[in-house]
């Protein structure tokens, strides 16, 4: 789920900065330094729209660092247990499929694939149904419901399941090529 | 002997057997006093007899037992010894079913003072005259511990038994009134023949002997117990007995009595469905499933997967000779009937008459849905930790899918449980009872049983439910942890549940993993499991021979599952086990990719060509230009990929900046060039020290100072950052960050481990490289020169050089000392100023480089930059300043040779501050290396005229690196004047007076107090700190 939210940084900045472009150099390191991110409590940082406030820079003494207090407008993006998610498969073996939702990658054991979809091996490994008409494999958009994540300092592991209604692959792109 | 008759075969019951059947039990934990075995049920007895009193008409017990044992005192049978003592007790097994029957026999554990049984004499005293004396003695206080915590633990049995048993029991138990039980030594093994002795006595002594009983356990070594109203009584009657050693009597409390003599029950509970293991026999091991059990008879009947060689079968049917011996064992296979029928066996088909299920029956062993159906005593199989294995759980339930639950073969699973096994918040489902499959939490638990919070509503608030009727519960997503088992310490989250069983996505290897609900533990942790194995680690890189090596990608209980590198195309996975690693590479490298661009580890490159193509990710490792990537969306191998560096390129900004195309190219060519001569030219030297080295001087080493962000450490402006601008000399010009302003700091105050891997590094390149260039051309001519300078000195100090080359490394600080005071004597200046130091035009360029001492400074600077790695530094010292360095008193000793000789070949010298850095190592090191070799007072041996080795005291090191001795051990002899090369430092010993000649506390003195190869182990003097030295640093003191 995607959030727009306001978080709050103390940045440290060096000071051949400092000068008329300071604010800029700091929205510009904020950036860096934040977008891409992923935290336990707010997911990953997936932009930042705007800059909330800059506090008073505090110099660092010895080091000439000064650290600003700044508040920034972000959207992030975390994913939550029974959140469905429209995600894109990245790769398909006996165990399962990975697929991906933005930075959050995703595994669907295939336990959690309905038990008339079977793995075919082969150049293209991938999960048809017995009929032939449903086929996952690499590069296909799945819905999945995400039903258990696991939370690292660097990234979002999910675990997910397409054995629910509504659930399942939304376009295949073997279908339609 | 009842020990003997549990190992004896059940099946095959020895006539006598019989008699015993129904006291076969593992109870015989003592023998009373008349030896053999006594039984569980003379616990009972025992205690009954001291609380009730009960009139003991030995007599006729004796009698019953005589007829009962079949005459068993006879002497001159071969089990004479055995049974010759059975008149005196009488041996019962279970207790309850018993007891009536037996309950007249109860009393002859007690022995009546007056009982008289002259035929038993001989035998008796015979024995006791065979019976050598044993000495033995154990350590008592270690008894007297064993003992107690026996009793202690014990102690908190009975007070659960307590519970148990009825109030009348309790009512047996001894009190202050009754007589006493007392402890005392005898000899180890002597146990049962002691008490057989005090029996004896008793019966030839008649009332004297005023002891009550005498207790032998077969448990406990080296004591037996008496029973005794006082202990003088005891002492009396230990009085005159050989192997028992009546100087120490210890009281048993009261409260430890019944615990003496109570017999550790091992609650055998045997149900249907529990699983088993087979304890002997052809299917010794097997798992086993009960399917009756028969508590009169003690005998169940468990299921088994039959190991059944029909063939031998069938020839022994047929009347055929089976060859008795069987080498073998068939391996475990269910029965096929109609494999039978075609060996044409004949199969019958029987029904039981109880539980009215047909059984096919081959030679008599039933079989039923390929399984064997097989009646066992109880005592043949072991219920204790049976764990079934994943693996032949579903063997069982291959074929007996179905009917079954799962949850049936869960109790056995429960009953093997560790103690703690729940705790409170763990999420719980009912599998037995009414409330079967209620689900809830755990939210206190008391012994066995637990109270859980149920999930439904409308329920009690808590409800208390057996351990055994509960079993864990995880819902798909769950992130849980292994216990136990197979793959015990993974991680990973649930995707689905069978039963109780769990699917889990382990975290680290994203495969799935089959583990029992029970082995599993809810946990927001994450590990692999097993992650080394010896010194070698998951993702350590390692060299399996002198081709090849690879990554460890996972660790497996034996071996490693090593991804290689280098060769072929397709990556290959090796098992690799422990004995096959040769070592691990630890070694930082350097790889230049495609673009000329150089990569060191986690950088982030993307492969563009070669199978990998299109992984991207962070460096794990370098080596030979092969690089360890990891793509976290790679799923196999771990997500490590091997690539050549050659067919990467870097991407996005990486940490560490160069990468002007330009400045690049021009800086990747004279590398390379530049290295070879080098590792050509010092063979012996071998790969690390040599491109560490070459990296360091040649290209960046330098650089890393100019340019580079430093701290200041000492002095006024202490704690300021900044950049390096200039080195000249021992000076550093730094640009402060802070403040506008350029200072000028001793090299020796700035520490530069800030964070050399600052954007500044781009400008440092360029840096190193214009002093570069000009230096390379002055190389090729200096070389020749190099050599004749080398050879004298060459070998000494080669020799000398390595290991305190390496010591240095230890102390960061070491080779700043020395070096410093050559520096600051002015030596930039010097070396400007003696012409002769610069032999041919081209080094001279060096001086010409605009900014002025940016040639020379930087070698040093290299140096100096380094202080984090004084590996490079002592090295890059040792090319200027030890020839020069008269005033670094211990500088020179080894050095002589060279130095000696240098004066003369002027010519080798300019070499050293100029790229020399790299050709002079050796020798130069040597000099350096060695330059804190000697000091004031040390023990020496001085090698004079001739081959006579002198000791002699270190008095005064001279200018010239010579020093003068003052021979004898105590430096009173003659005081001589001696060239370093021919002074020995004496090597100290354990517990000598040392000087630290070596590292940052040179010159400090201490003691040695323990030697470790070649470290030693130092207590300094003065800090009382203890330090870890190397030995060639240690010198003995002159005392």
């Amino acid at each position: 789920m995607f959030f727009h939210i306001i978080l709050e940084r103390n940045m440290q900045l060096h000071p051949r900065h400092f000068g008329r472009d300071l604010r800029d150099k700091l929205v510009a390191k904020l950036m860096k330094d934040v977008e891409g991110t992923c935290s336990g409590r707010h997911g990953f940082v997936v932009a930042i729209t705007g800059i909330e406030s800059v506090g008073k820079g505090l110099i660092r003494d010895g080091t000439g660092f000064v650290t600003f207090p700044v508040k920034y407008q972000c959207v992030v993006f975390r994913p939550f247990k029974g959140e469905i998610l429209e995600a894109v498969v990245t790769m398909v073996n006996k165990m399962g499929f990975f697929a991906e939702a933005g930075p959050v990658q995703i595994f669907v054991s295939n336990h959690l694939i309905p038990d008339d979809m079977e793995f075919q091996s082969g150049d293209v490994p991938n999960y048809t149904t017995s009929d032939g008409s449903v086929k996952i494999q690499k590069e296909s958009e799945v819905r999945l419901k995400i039903i258990g994540t696991r939370i690292d300092a660097t990234e979002i592991f999910c675990i997910g399941t397409i054995k629910d209604d509504f659930l399942g692959v939304i376009s295949d792109p073997g279908a339609t090529s | 002997m009842s020990r003997r008759r549990d190992d004896d075969d059940e099946e095959e019951m020895d006539p006598e057997e019989e008699y015993y059947a129904s006291d076969d039990d593992d109870g015989d934990d003592y023998a009373a006093l008349k030896s053999g075995g006594g039984r569980k049920r003379n616990r009972s007895e025992f205690i009954d007899d001291r609380a009730e009193e009960v009139d003991e008409d030995e007599d006729e017990e004796e009698e019953d037992d005589d007829d009962d044992y079949d005459g068993g005192g006879g002497g001159g049978r071969p089990k004479q010894k055995r049974r010759s003592g059975s008149q005196f007790f009488d041996e019962y097994a279970a207790v309850a079913s018993d007891d009536d029957e037996e309950e007249d026999d109860a009393e002859d554990d007690f022995i009546d003072p007056t009982l008289d049984l002259p035929e038993e004499d001989d035998g008796r005293l015979n024995r006791h005259r065979l019976l050598p004396r044993d000495d033995d003695q154990e350590d008592i206080e270690e008894m007297e511990k064993r003992l107690q915590e026996r009793y202690m633990s014990r102690r908190h049995q009975v007070e659960y038994d307590d519970e148990a048993t009825e109030v009348e029991q309790q009512a047996l138990l001894p009190s202050v009134r009754d007589p006493k039980l007392w402890m005392v030594k005898c000899a180890i093994g002597r146990e049962r023949e002691v008490a057989v002795c005090l029996m004896q006595k008793s019966i030839d002594k008649g009332s004297e002997v005023q002891i009550r009983s005498a207790i032998a356990l077969d448990h406990l070594k080296n004591y037996i117990y008496i029973e005794a109203d006082k202990e003088a009584h005891v002492k009396e009657v230990c009085k005159g007995m050989r192997n028992i050693y009546a100087a120490k009597i210890m009281l048993v409390p009261i409260k430890e009595m019944a615990d003496v003599l109570s017999v550790e029950s091992k609650a055998i509970d045997l149900g249907r469905d529990t699983w088993i293991r087979m304890k002997n026999g052809t299917y010794k091991g097997d798992l086993a499933k009960v399917v009756d059990v028969d508590n009169v008879r003690q005998r169940v009947t468990v299921k088994l997967i039959p190991r059944v060689d029909l063939q031998a079968l069938a020839a022994k049917l047929d009347g055929r000779d089976v060859p008795k011996k069987k080498a073998f064992i068939p391996p475990p296979r269910f029965l096929n009937i109609e494999e039978a029928g075609e060996l044409h066996l004949r199969v019958e088909r029987k029904k039981d008459p109880i539980s009215g299920d047909y059984f096919d029956c081959i030679g008599g062993m039933m079989f039923k849905d390929g399984f064997l159906y097989k009646n066992v005593a109880m005592k043949s199989v072991s219920t204790q930790n049976v764990q079934p294995s994943f693996d032949e759980l579903e063997k069982f339930r291959q074929l007996s899918e179905g009917g079954e639950s799962d949850m049936a073969n869960l109790s056995t699973l429960f009953a093997n449980r560790k103690k703690g096994h729940f705790v409170k918040g763990d999420r719980v489902i009912v599998i037995k009872g009414d409330l079967k499959n209620l689900k809830g939490w755990v939210e206190k638990v008391e012994e066995d049983t637990v109270h859980i919070k149920p999930k439904e509503k409308g329920l009690p608030k808590t409800l208390d439910f057996f351990e055994r009727e509960l079993c864990k519960y995880f819902e798909p997503g769950n992130h849980v942890k292994v216990v136990s088992g197979v793959s015990e310490g993974t991680t990973g989250m649930v995707v689905s549940v069978e039963g109780h069983v769990v699917i889990i996505v382990s975290d680290t290897t994203k495969e799935t993993l089959r583990v029992f609900a029970d082995n599993v533990v809810e946990s927001s942790e994450v590990t692999s499991g097993v992650t080394r194995i010896g010194d070698y680690e998951l993702h350590d890189l390692v060299q399996l021979d002198d081709r090849s090596f690879g990554l460890i990608i996972r660790v497996e209980s034996e071996a490693f599952h090593v991804l290689k590198g280098g060769e072929g195309d397709k990556p290959s996975v090796g098992l690799v086990r422990l004995r096959e690693i040769k070592n691990k590479i630890e070694r930082k490298n350097y790889a230049v990719d495609r673009n000329n661009d150089s990569l060191s580890v986690k950088d982030v490159v993307k492969v563009v060509e070669g199978p990998c193509k299109g992984t991207q990710g962070p460096i794990e490792h370098i080596h030979n230009g092969y690089l360890f990537i990891h793509d976290r969306h790679h799923l196999e191998h771990a997500g490590f990929v091997c690539a050549k560096a050659r067919s990467c390129v870097a991407v996005g900004a990486r940490p560490n900046g160069h990468r002007n195309g330009d400045s690049l190219s021009r800086f990747a060519q004279p590398r390379t060039p530049l290295r070879d001569p080098l590792s050509s030219m010092r063979p012996p030297r071998g790969g690390p020290p040599m491109h560490s080295g070459g990296r360091h001087r040649g290209g960046r080493g330098h650089d890393a100072l100019v340019g580079a962000v430093i701290k200041v450490r000492i002095g006024p402006y202490k704690g300021y950052k900044g950049r390096v601008v200039d080195v000249k000399g021992t000076m550093v010009r730094v640009e402060l960050e802070s403040q506008m302003k350029v200072i000028t700091v001793d090299r020796q105050s700035i520490s530069d481990n800030v964070n050399v891997s600052t954007p500044f590094r781009e400008t440092t390149s360029r840096y190193g490289m214009g002093s570069e260039t000009p230096m390379h051309p002055s190389r090729t001519p200096l070389h020749p020169m190099m050599t004749p300078m080398r050879d004298p000195g060459a070998t000494p100090i080669h020799d000398g050089m390595r290991t305190p080359m390496r010591d240095r490394a230890w102390n960061p600080y070491t080779p700043m000392s020395p070096p410093r005071d050559n520096w600051e004597d002015g030596n930039p200046g010097s070396w400007a100023t003696s012409p002769q130091y610069q032999p041919g035009s081209p080094p001279r360029r060096a001086y010409e480089a605009p900014t002025p001492g940016s040639g020379w400074s930087n070698t040093p600077s290299g140096s100096y930059s380094e202080a984090g790695t004084p590996r490079d530094n002592s090295t890059a010292y040792a090319n200027a300043p030890s020839p020069y360095l008269p005033s670094t008193p211990g500088g020179q000793p080894p050095m002589t040779p060279s130095s000696a000789y240098l004066p003369g070949t002027p010519g080798g010298q300019p070499m050293t501050p100029g790229g020399g850095a790299l050709d002079m190592m050796s020798p130069v090191v040597g000099g350096e290396s060695e330059g804190p070799w000697v000091l004031p007072d040390i023990l020496v041996n001085v090698r004079r005229s001739g081959d006579d080795i002198v000791l002699g005291v270190v008095k005064e090191l001279l200018p010239d690196g010579s020093c003068r001795i003052a021979l004898g051990a105590n430096g009173s002899g003659d005081t001589v004047t001696a060239l370093p090369g021919d002074i020995d430092v004496v090597v100290p010993r354990k517990n000598d007076r040392i000087k630290i000649m070596g590292g940052a506390q040179r010159g400090a003195t201490g003691k040695l107090i323990g030697v470790d190869g070649v470290d030693g182990i130092v207590k300094v003097d003065d800090t009382l700190d203890v330090k870890i030295l190397d030995m060639d640093s240690l010198a003995k003191l002159a005392t």
